[in-house]
């Protein structure tokens, strides 16, 4: 029987000095754009982004990390409704919502 | 209104001040997380799905118009210009940065407001009946000793850590306005046999995953003696509650393990103690809060109002918008105004900021500079001459708050919810919405009559659905939102809690299912006037239950 292919994770926390919902990007810096988000394929992957994320909390820079799946296939897709919202924001007040990638510049 | 003394101006200032320090110093890093959690939790501060949210204290629902401006320039300067109107009278900001707290709470502290206590295990903010001091059934105003619950429970030292939160709510009349028998002390002010006034002191309610509606603990405690005896209350709970076990934390579980016999007689042993502390008020400082509370001078009003009566004969939009949302005010040719914050398709509890200060606005112009706030999520302007009804409403029509549908089918209680919140296991804003798009048909609300739908998004409650008529519960099943119906729940006098009918619906399907119950109500009512709960009380379960999923 073939292996199941490891879950596709990203690392998520939010800011602690605005709470801002952020995601761990692959340049190492913390983004609001969850497309952005460095996806780990790996079961060793997703440690090492769960290690940075604990580092980051205790450095005070985030709070709230979590290491979140993500669906599989191109881009950082969170799977979960919950972390879908997290990354759009409420879905009952879009006009407040928030692109899942930065403005084109 | 009471109006801050020396003492609490000073407390209020000295708070502001220390928890700037605490989130000088978390931004720093001197304090941690762990460290600064509870410090925050204690100043109303969480962290929700997008941001930090703060719960400001209104203390038993009561606002002046000065304190709406300010609440209303908060969601602007602070928040995205908006804020949300919760099921403990209070007021949340959805929005908020860690970095300007000290500055906001520096501005409440200018109106008299903080956001103490409003989260961490201690005495919540007390809540009452929203027609506090204006209802012609009342016996006593229950602001007087909300005021006085307010003053005692205020950083009281021996209560700053109880095992678990602890919610007080106190109602003033027969009718139970503010769902008393759901908190972990509800007092109903009562009279005894000798025409004295005192207090019925019910125990070890509350709603969460284990709800309960509070025994009544003491039928009577004299005037004199409430807070030594709330103070035996609270010590019992205090030294023997499960601070092991977060689920079985509240009074309500001491009380159900302790029976509420063997409870009263721990309470009855331990208020002489409380009692020999002096911690009672005397009655002259009750006298000196009470007057902050005297009737507002009121001018004499003949009725009927004749410009009253013809806007109604003329407008019959306004006339039931005047049935459902004007309550009976015990001055003649006055009436109270229940502003629904309900509007079809809207965020039940939600408003602007240009939605604030037009509603402070209208209470400075129409209902003597108050307002008040319901544990329905709705306003109250409690002093509107019935001559000023028709106006009223129209500027409420302006500002998109005229629905007349208070105490109806879209008169919904609803939780933040998966939306916004941390906790919640799916959305509750959008099954309420698509409810009252549902329901929309004001002939139809009418035909169905009095039915309270409240909505949670977990089993934590906030939305009560325990206590509502219909009740919906959102629950995470694999991922996907499902929503579990009760049935039969009440939050008044008649207190019950709803009974769960069966395997919960999808998103798309709760509306559908909410409808096949209120048409199975319709066809089974014995009368028009036979309400929605007074059916089911006689009918049970089951006609609703073969609804939904056939015969079994």
């Amino acid at each position: 029987m073939a292996q199941a292919k490891p879950q596709n994770k990203i690392l998520t926390a939010n800011r602690l000095r605005n709470g801002e919902t952020v995601y761990y990007t692959a340049a190492g810096e913390w983004s609001p754009y969850v497309s952005e988000a460095r996806i780990a394929t790996t079961a060793e992957d997703a440690d090492a982004l769960a290690k940075i994320g604990a580092a980051a909390y205790a450095a005070n820079t985030v709070i709230d990390v979590a290491v979140i799946d993500v669906n599989p296939g191109a881009g950082a897709k969170p799977s979960h409704i919950r972390e879908v919202i997290r990354a759009t924001g409420p879905t009952v007040r879009v006009d407040l919502n928030k692109s899942v990638a930065p403005p084109q510049r | 209104m009471y109006i801050y003394d020396q003492f609490d101006h000073a407390i209020t200032k000295e708070r502001v001040a220390e928890f700037s320090q605490q989130v000088s110093r978390r931004l720093t890093g001197e304090l941690s997380e762990e460290q600064f959690r509870p410090l925050r939790l204690m100043n109303g501060l969480y962290l929700q799905l997008h941001a930090y949210m703060l719960r400001v204290a209104i203390p038993y629902g009561t606002l002046s118009s000065k304190q709406l401006h300010k609440l209303a320039d908060i969601a602007k300067k602070y928040d995205r210009d908006y804020a949300h109107f919760t099921t403990r009278q209070n007021i949340q900001y959805n929005w908020i940065k860690l970095d300007q707290v000290p500055d906001l709470l520096a501005e409440l502290a200018s109106v008299e407001m903080h956001a103490n206590q409003t989260s961490g295990n201690c005495i919540r903010n007390v809540t009452a009946d929203q027609f506090a001091g204006v209802a012609g059934d009342e016996i006593e105003d229950p602001r007087i000793i909300s005021e006085v619950i307010r003053q005692w429970s205020t950083f009281h030292p021996e209560f700053s850590f109880l095992p678990r939160k602890f919610k007080i709510a106190v109602t003033g009349a027969p009718k139970d306005r503010a769902a008393i028998q759901y908190h972990d002390i509800g007092i109903h002010i009562v009279k005894n046999d000798a025409g004295e006034t005192g207090y019925a002191i019910y125990v070890g309610g509350g709603m969460g995953r284990t709800p309960v509606v509070a025994p009544l603990i003491k039928p009577f405690v004299a005037r004199a003696d409430l807070l030594s005896y709330l103070e035996a209350c609270l010590r019992v709970y205090n030294l023997h509650g499960r601070r092991d076990n977060i689920y079985k934390a509240r009074i309500k579980i001491l009380v159900r393990d302790l029976g509420p016999a063997e409870y009263a007689r721990q309470v009855e042993e331990m208020w002489p103690m409380t009692r020999a502390a002096g911690v009672d008020v005397p009655a002259g400082e009750v006298a000196r809060i009470a007057a902050f509370f005297a009737p507002p001078a009121y001018d004499k009003i003949l009725e009927p109002v004749a410009a009253f009566t013809a806007a109604k004969a003329k407008y019959s939009a306004f006339a039931r918008w005047v049935q459902t949302n004007v309550h009976p005010h015990k001055v003649p040719g006055y009436g109270a105004v229940t502003i629904s914050l309900k509007p079809i398709g809207g965020i039940p509890g939600d408003a602007s900021s240009a939605q604030m200060h037009a509603i402070a606005d209208m209470a400075d112009t129409y209902s003597l500079g108050e307002v008040r706030v319901t544990h329905v999520q709705n306003l109250v302007l409690p002093n509107v001459k019935q001559a000023d009804l028709f106006a009223v409403w129209q500027r409420l029509g302006e500002i998109g708050f005229a629905e007349g549908n208070v105490g109806l089918i879209t008169d919904i209680i609803a939780c933040p919810g998966l939306d916004y919140c941390s906790l919640a296991n799916a959305r509750s804003i959008p099954i309420a919405q698509r409810l009252s798009q549902k329901f929309a048909d004001l002939d139809r609300q009418h035909n169905i009559g009095p039915l309270q739908i409240k909505i949670s998004g977990c089993i934590n409650a906030c939305g009560h659905h325990h206590a509502g008529h219909i009740g919906i519960l959102g629950v995470d099943k694999a991922g996907v939102e499902l929503y579990q119906l009760t049935l039969g729940g009440a939050g008044d006098e008649t207190a019950s809690i709803g009974q769960l009918l069966g395997p919960g619906f999808t998103s798309e399907d709760i509306v559908g299912a909410v409808d096949k119950l209120v048409n199975t109500y319709l066809d089974l009512r014995e009368k028009p006037s036979e309400t929605f709960l007074e059916a089911y009380r006689r009918v049970g379960p089951a006609p609703f239950k073969e609804s939904l999923y056939g015969r079994r």
